[in-house]
């Protein structure tokens, strides 16, 4: 009952004009920057982190949670029409998405990502409600010892799942969590590599820094290759599933949305490893696995409906431990503290309206896609063909107002440019950024609790081994990083390796 | 990339450039976590946490190379075969060059320039749409910024916008 009136609260809330607005906004972004190569939600939402700061927190936080799971719905359409996965997470979806347009079905391609993932997506925000005000209730009972714990385990999750050297993932995170530390220590307030700047004395912005790196790096990686594109030309239409697809489908929706929605909650997983999880699943318990790669609908509904499923869940541990399990959480983390919010565990309680909101919003902005998605296509296919010469200038233009807007200092500017060439030379030389960005998030809140544990417990090392919670996530953590060493798990880990970035 | 940019203990091996650059910032984030005092584990100081992390990013650096020398890698030229990498060094140019001039010029008289230069050097757009495009893009976001948002972007020793 007590859920019922939260939601009712929530909806209220989320059916503000100037709610409804920024959720459309957001999802509407999001589509586009799923359907455009090149431009990942990352991207998207580091370009959008300063516009946040004009609204109320609610209205910002739900336009940035519109981008994430709207990306999700967007990317199918490329993976689908042009064999270009718009973003990570529709990467698998291009296999047999791609044949399936080939064969002259696209309609009923897009039709099944697009309902499979309002179905995830619907499954994922009640899966939200039920579990984060339960969940949110034990986390207050978490201590330093636990929370240190938990950030070094989804630091780690993040550079096992990263593709490449775990070495150089792990170096990216050290590095990530010295620039975090970057400016005034918390607990003595001494100046900390500042080399004397009045500008770092607040620490290095998260916004410069995101937006360098995903922002400026990806378009000067994008102008190397000359970047082409196969539309499937013609006409879309049969975008209802028939019966024989409804029937084909409904298994790997469900099983995709489960799967999807516990991938999510884990710290450092997400929508790209659900969605291949998801495609390796009904691939093996396939009767015909030899369909799969030649145009089999199961190939596109299960993916689609993990990638979205997987967008909720990751709201979880977000929301109810203040811990982002991936790099797109952790600027939507960003979006809280620019408000001067903090997710955690009392913020159901102390917030109800924006938590329930957000929650509602996400419910309003998938039904807002389905819209979006199926009758619109023809205008996303017209946006394929928007010649990356003139959108790349764009988009620098964008970033470097975008920097300046959210501090007012031209600092911002150069920093992000600094980054900007530091993410192209990092990406070039295999070093990918996503473990920099989140270690950079969680640098600071990982020290303050190292060094709060360290001063309750007067120097006992044995407090994050003596609490349960701790222990388990330690030894997990422990168990990723000498697993690379066994060769079972060096292959597995090779198979399921991502690129964050994209 | 081909086989043959695989390369054992030679400079032009990147992993080695990669591994030597991390191996660097790491010593010199251990000696900051000193300078900024460790404290003891009972009272950890603001150093104690970059010296540490300094230590580890050592160890991964240390890491890469070793592999970078037992099994090779990658030649720092391979990295950009068959790339257009003009392209990106000029952005990067173009970039620099905005940023000296933005402080000094103001926002308005550098970020012109700055989209003529992009839209000419990435795949170059023809100049009927170059001109108009350079101008109403920046005018057009100072002009929301500063009438609608109220956000006064920097006008330089000029003062234009």
């Amino acid at each position: 009952m007590e859920t019922l009136l939260n939601v009712a609260h929530g909806f209220g809330v989320a059916l503000l004009p100037i709610n409804l607005l920024y959720c459309f906004v957001g999802v509407f972004i999001g589509t586009l920057v799923g359907v455009l190569p090149g431009i990942g939600p990352i991207s998207a939402m580091s370009l959008l982190l300063p516009v946040t700061l004009s609204g109320t927190p609610e209205s910002g936080i739900i336009m940035m949670a519109g981008i994430y799971y709207g990306s999700m719905y967007g990317g199918s359409t490329t993976s689908i029409l042009v064999n270009i996965p718009g973003e990570a997470a529709s990467v698998v979806t291009c296999i047999d998405g791609h044949e399936m347009a080939k064969q002259g079905r696209a309609g009923p391609a897009l039709g099944i990502a697009a309902f499979g993932s309002f179905i995830a997506g619907t499954f994922a925000l009640i899966a939200l409600m039920l579990v984060a005000p339960k969940l949110a209730s034990v986390a207050i009972a978490f201590g330093p010892a636990e929370y240190f714990s938990l950030m070094v385990l989804g630091l780690v999750v993040l550079t096992f799942l990263t593709q490449g050297s775990m070495a150089k993932a792990l170096l990216m995170a050290c590095i990530g969590i010295v620039l975090g530390l970057v400016g005034l220590d918390s607990i003595t307030a001494q100046p900390r590599l500042t080399f004397g700047r009045i500008e770092l004395i607040d620490g290095i912005g998260l916004v410069p820094v995101v937006m360098g790196l995903f922002g400026i790096a990806e378009v000067l990686l994008n102008t190397e290759q000359a970047i082409k594109r196969d539309v499937i030309n013609t006409r879309i239409t049969h975008l209802l599933p028939n019966k024989e697809d409804w029937k084909a489908s409904v298994g790997p929706v469900s099983r995709g949305t489960v799967l999807g929605f516990f991938l999510g909650i884990l710290p450092g997983g997400g929508a790209v490893i659900s969605s291949f999880a998801s495609y390796a699943l009904e691939k093996r318990l396939s009767k015909t696995p030899e369909r799969f790669g030649k145009g089999a609908i199961e190939g596109v509904a299960g993916p689609e409906s993990a990638n979205n499923a997987a967008a909720g869940g990751a709201f979880i541990p977000l929301m109810t431990l203040g811990i982002p399990p991936n790099v797109v959480m952790a600027l939507l983390l960003g979006a809280f503290v620019i408000h001067g919010l903090q997710p955690g565990p009392l913020l159901i309680t102390q917030n109800p309206g924006l938590f329930w909101g957000i929650v509602a919003s996400m419910y309003i902005g998938n039904l807002m896609l389905l819209v979006l998605n199926l009758p619109m296509i023809g205008m996303w296919v017209q946006l394929l063909k928007l010649p990356y010469n003139v959108l790349f200038p764009l988009i620098i233009l964008f970033t470097i107002i975008g920097v300046y807007c959210s501090s007012n200092n031209v600092f911002d500017v150069y920093v992000m440019i600094a980054f900007g060439v530091i993410g192209y030379f990092m990406r070039k030389l295999g070093y990918e950024p996503a473990p920099l960005v989140l270690a950079f998030v969680l640098g600071p809140m990982l020290e303050n609790n190292l060094r709060k544990s360290l001063i309750l417990s007067q120097g006992d090392l044995m407090t994050f081994v003596e609490r349960p919670i701790s222990a388990a996530c330690l030894a997990l953590a422990v168990v990723l990083l000498i697993g690379p060493l066994l060769p079972a798990l060096r292959k597995k880990r090779e198979l399921v390796a991502l690129d964050e970035g994209a | 990339m081909s086989n043959d940019a695989n390369v054992k203990f030679r400079l032009s091996n990147s992993e080695l450039w990669g591994g030597l650059i991390g191996l660097a910032f790491g010593g010199f984030v251990t000696w900051s976590g000193v300078r900024l005092k460790l404290g003891t584990i009972n009272d950890p100081g603001s150093g104690y946490v970059l010296f540490y992390t300094g230590i580890l990013i050592c160890v991964f650096a240390a890491t890469i190379i070793v592999s970078a020398v037992t099994e090779g890698g990658p030649t720092l030229a391979s990295r950009w075969e068959n790339t257009r990498w003009t392209r990106p060094l000029l952005i990067i140019g173009c970039l620099t060059l905005f940023s000296f001039a933005l402080d000094t010029f103001g926002f308005l008289l550098s970020a012109i320039p700055l989209m003529v230069l992009l839209l000419r050097v990435i795949d170059p757009v023809r100049w009927s749409l170059t001109i108009p495009l350079s101008i109403a893009a920046p005018l057009g976001m100072w002009w929301v910024l500063k009438h609608l948002l109220g956000i006064q972007l920097p006008s330089g020793m000029f003062e234009i916008g």
